[in-house]
C-alpha cells in the first residue's frame, strides 16, 4: 500500500488550498454538530422537566397546560387518589397549577417575547425537591412576589432580582428570587402565587393542569384508569415524562429538519470543493501517479491512495467543524416552545456520539468527494501519466 | 562451457514480430513495425534512434508498462502480450526496475522512504524494508543523504537516489529512459559509471534509451532504432 504519509504530507505542501477544502467542509460538520447538540439539549432541557412517577392531568383534548382548565374541585378529587403518594406531613404530594404566558420586553433586542408564568401553591418546593433557590429568597404566600428561572433572569426587562415586571396593567410583580432546577425547561419560567396569578388572568376556581406524584411509575396504569373511568370529569392523564417528550419532539423535529436541510445544501458545496481540489491535486501529480502505477502499485492502490487523502482532508475539515460546534457550549439559545407558546433557554450540548457521528459526516463527504477525482486517478495509464 | 552457463545465456529478452501501433483520431499510427529482439540476461544494451523512432516504446514494451499489438514478447520466462493490467503490475514490481530521465520522485518523500517504495509492495517487515532500502543507497553512495527531500539533493543524487529505488527489490533487468538527459557531463559520468558497476558486480540486465552517444559507448552493445525498425 502507498504510504499514508504521502497523502498526508501532501496536504500539508498545499497548506492553503488544503485549509481552504477543510473550512469548507468544516462548516458543514460545524452546522450538524450544532443541531445536534441544539436537538440533545431540547431533548435533555425538556425530558429534566418530566419524572417517571409523576402524572399530568389536564382537560380532554388539550396538548397542553396552556390550553388545559380543571375546575378547582376536581383538583381535590385527583389529589384524593389511592395512587397518589403521601408526603410525611399525610397530605397528598401533588399540586394544582396555572399557566399562563405574558409578554416582556426582551434585554439587548428591540422586539418582546412570551414568558411562560406559573402559579404555584405554597407547597410547590415540596413537591419539586430538585428546584433550588440560588439567589435571594422564596415568594411570600399570597404576595405579589415571584421567584425566576435562572435561565431567563437577565434576559428579560424586570426579570431580574429586585426588579418588578408587570403582569397585568397596574398589576406589578417583584423577583424576590432566582431558582435553579438541573437545567430543566422550569428555569425558564417565572413562579408566582397561584391565587395572585389566577386572579391576574381571571382565572380564579381554576387550574390549568394538576401533577401528582404516584406511589411508583408502575401505578400510572391504574391511576389513569381511575381517571379515564369518570367520564364526567373529562380529563385526560400522562406521564410527565411522556407529555415533556411530546414537546420536545415537536421542536426537535423543526430544528432537525431546518438544521439538517442547511447542512445538506453546504454539504454539497463542500463536497464539490473537496472534489475540485482533489482534481487539481491529481492534475499535478500525474507523473507521481504514472511512477507509482510503473512501480507495480495497483489501479486499486492508487483509488484507495486517492480516497485516503480526501478522507484525510475532510477529517481535518470535520476537526476545525467539530472544535469549533464545542465553543458553542457556551452559548445560550433561546426559542419559542410551540406546546407553551413561551420562550425556553436552550444550550448546546455535546455528546461523544454527537462528535463521532459529525466526523462520521465529513468521512462520507471525504468519501463522495474524493470518489471521482480517485477513480481518474486509478484509470490512468502509466505511460501517458509520466508524459504529465 | 557447463550447462548452467548456458542457461546463463538464454535471453532474457525474447521479442518476436513484435508491432505497436496508436490509433491518433481513429488514424493508424505504427510505431514498432516488426521487432525482433534477443537480449541475454546480464547484458548491459542501448537504444538509439531520432525521436518518434519508437525506442521508448520498445523500452515500455520489454518494461510491461503496455502491450505489444502484435507479435509475441517474452521478458524473464513470461509472455506479456495477453496479461492484464494487474499481473503487468505485479510483473513490473518483481522483475523490473525503473530509471527515468526526470528522476520521478515523489517530492513529499525522503530519499529513503522513496527508495523504499518498491518494497511496500512486498511481504517483508518494516524493519527489514527500512535496511534494504539503507543498502540501496550505500551502493549509490548517499546513506548518508537518506533523510533529505528530493529537493535538498543535486539533480545527480537525485538520480542516484532513483536507481537505488531501480535496484532495492533485487529486479532482473533494470530500464533507463535517457538516465542522463537532464545532467550535466560530470553527473552523467557517475550516473554511467554507477550503471556500469549494477551490470558488472551485480549482474544486472540493463536496457538503455539514449541520445548520447557517450552513454551509448558505456553499453555493451548498441541497437538503433529508425521508423520503427530495427537497422
Amino acid at each position: 500500500m502507498i504510504p499514508v504519509a504521502y497523502n498526508l504530507r501532501n496536504l500539508a505542501v498545499r497548506k492553503t488550498t488544503t485549509l481552504a477544502t477543510a473550512a469548507g467542509l468544516g462548516l458543514v460538520v460545524f452546522v450538524f454538530a450544532s443541531v445536534l447538540m441544539l436537538a440533545n439539549s431540547i431533548e435533555r432541557t425538556l425530558g429534566r422537566s418530566g419524572r417517571p412517577d409523576v402524572a399530568i392531568v389536564l382537560r380532554k383534548g388539550s396538548d397542553a397546560e396552556l390550553a388545559s382548565g380543571i375546575e378547582a374541585q376536581q383538583v381535590s378529587l385527583i389529589l384524593g387518589n389511592a395512587d397518589v403518594a403521601k408526603r410525611p406531613d399525610g397530605k397528598p404530594d401533588g399540586v394544582g397549577e396555572i399557566a399562563a404566558v405574558i409578554l416582556l420586553p426582551k434585554l439587548g433586542t428591540d422586539g418582546e417575547s412570551n414568558v411562560q408564568v406559573r402559579g404555584v401553591p405554597d407547597d410547590v418546593m415540596a413537591f419539586r425537591p430538585s428546584v433550588t433557590l440560588v439567589e435571594g429568597r422564596p415568594a411570600q404566600p399570597g404576595s405579589d412576589e415571584v421567584i425566576v428561572g435562572k435561565a431567563i433572569s437577565g434576559r428579560f426587562k424586570g426579570l431580574t432580582l429586585g426588579q418588578s415586571f408587570e403582569l397585568r396593567k397596574n398589576r406589578p410583580l417583584k423577583v424576590v428570587g432566582i431558582f435553579a432546577d438541573g437545567g430543566s425547561s422550569f428555569e425558564s419560567e417565572v413562579w408566582g402565587d397561584v391565587h395572585s396569578v389566577g386572579s391576574a388572568f381571571g382565572r380564579q376556581g381554576s387550574m390549568s393542569s394538576v401533577r401528582v406524584r404516584l406511589l411508583s411509575p408502575a401505578k400510572f396504569d391504574g391511576f389513569k384508569a381511575s381517571i379515564d373511568q369518570n367520564q364526567q370529569l373529562g380529563l385526560e392523564v400522562l406521564r410527565e415524562t411522556d407529555y415533556y417528550e411530546k414537546q420536545s419532539e415537536g421542536m426537535n423535529v423543526f430544528i432537525g429538519a431546518l438544521g439538517i436541510s442547511i447542512a445538506f445544501l453546504f454539504s454539497v458545496g463542500a463536497m464539490i470543493g473537496a472534489m475540485i481540489t482533489m482534481y487539481g491535486s491529481i492534475a499535478n501529480r500525474q507523473r507521481e501517479i504514472g511512477t507509482l502505477r510503473a512501480l507495480g502499485f495497483s489501479r486499486f492502490s492508487i483509488l484507495l491512495s486517492f480516497l485516503l487523502e480526501s478522507i484525510c482532508l475532510a477529517l481535518i475539515g470535520g476537526a476545525i467543524g467539530a472544535l469549533a460546534s464545542l465553543a458553542m457550549g457556551m452559548v445560550r439559545f433561546s426559542m419559542v416552545n410551540f406546546a407553551s407558546f413561551s420562550e425556553v433557554v436552550f444550550t448546546f450540548e455535546p455528546t461523544p456520539g454527537i462528535m463521532l457521528g459529525s466526523l462520521a459526516v465529513a468521512v462520507v463527504m471525504g468519501l463522495f468527494g474524493g470518489f471521482l477525482p480517485a477513480v481518474q486517478a486509478a484509470r490512468m495509464s502509466p505511460i501517458k501519466a509520466m508524459r504529465g | 562451457m557447463g550447462e548452467g552457463q548456458r542457461e546463463g545465456k538464454k535471453p532474457i529478452v525474447e521479442l518476436d514480430g513484435v508491432g505497436k501501433t496508436y490509433f491518433r483520431d481513429k488514424e493508424p499510427v505504427v510505431v514498432l513495425d516488426n521487432i525482433s529482439l534477443d537480449i541475454e540476461e546480464g547484458s548491459y544494451e542501448a537504444l538509439m534512434g531520432p525521436s518518434g523512432s519508437g525506442k521508448s516504446t520498445l523500452l515500455n514494451l520489454i518494461a510491461g508498462l503496455d502491450r505489444p499489438s502484435r507479435g509475441s514478447a517474452r521478458v524473464a520466462g513470461q509472455e506479456l502480450s495477453g496479461m492484464s493490467d494487474s499481473a503487468l503490475a505485479t510483473f513490473r514490481s518483481r522483475t523490473m526496475g525503473f530509471i527515468f530521465q526526470a528522476y520521478n520522485l515523489m517530492p513529499v518523500l525522503t530519499a529513503v522512504e522513496n527508495v523504499e517504495l518498491p518494497l511496500l509492495l512486498t511481504k517483508l517487515s518494516r524493519g527489514e524494508r527500512k535496511k534494504r532500502a539503507q543498502t540501496a543507497l550505500r551502493v549509490v553512495g548517499l546513506e548518508e543523504r537518506m533523510n533529505h527531500y528530493p529537493r535538498q539533493l543535486s539533480g545527480g543524487q537525485e538520480q542516484r537516489v532513483a536507481i537505488a529505488r531501480a535496484i532495492v527489490n533485487d529486479p532482473r533487468i533494470i530500464v533507463a529512459d535517457e538516465p542522463t538527459g537532464d545532467l550535466d557531463r560530470k553527473s552523467a559520468d557517475e550516473i554511467l559509471t554507477l550503471l556500469e558497476k549494477l551490470n558488472k558486480e551485480f549482474n544486472k540486465t540493463i536496457l538503455m534509451v539514449t541520445h548520447d552517444p557517450q552513454a551509448a559507448e558505456r553499453a555493451t552493445v548498441i541497437h538503433r532504432l529508425d521508423k520503427g525498425n530495427l537497422s
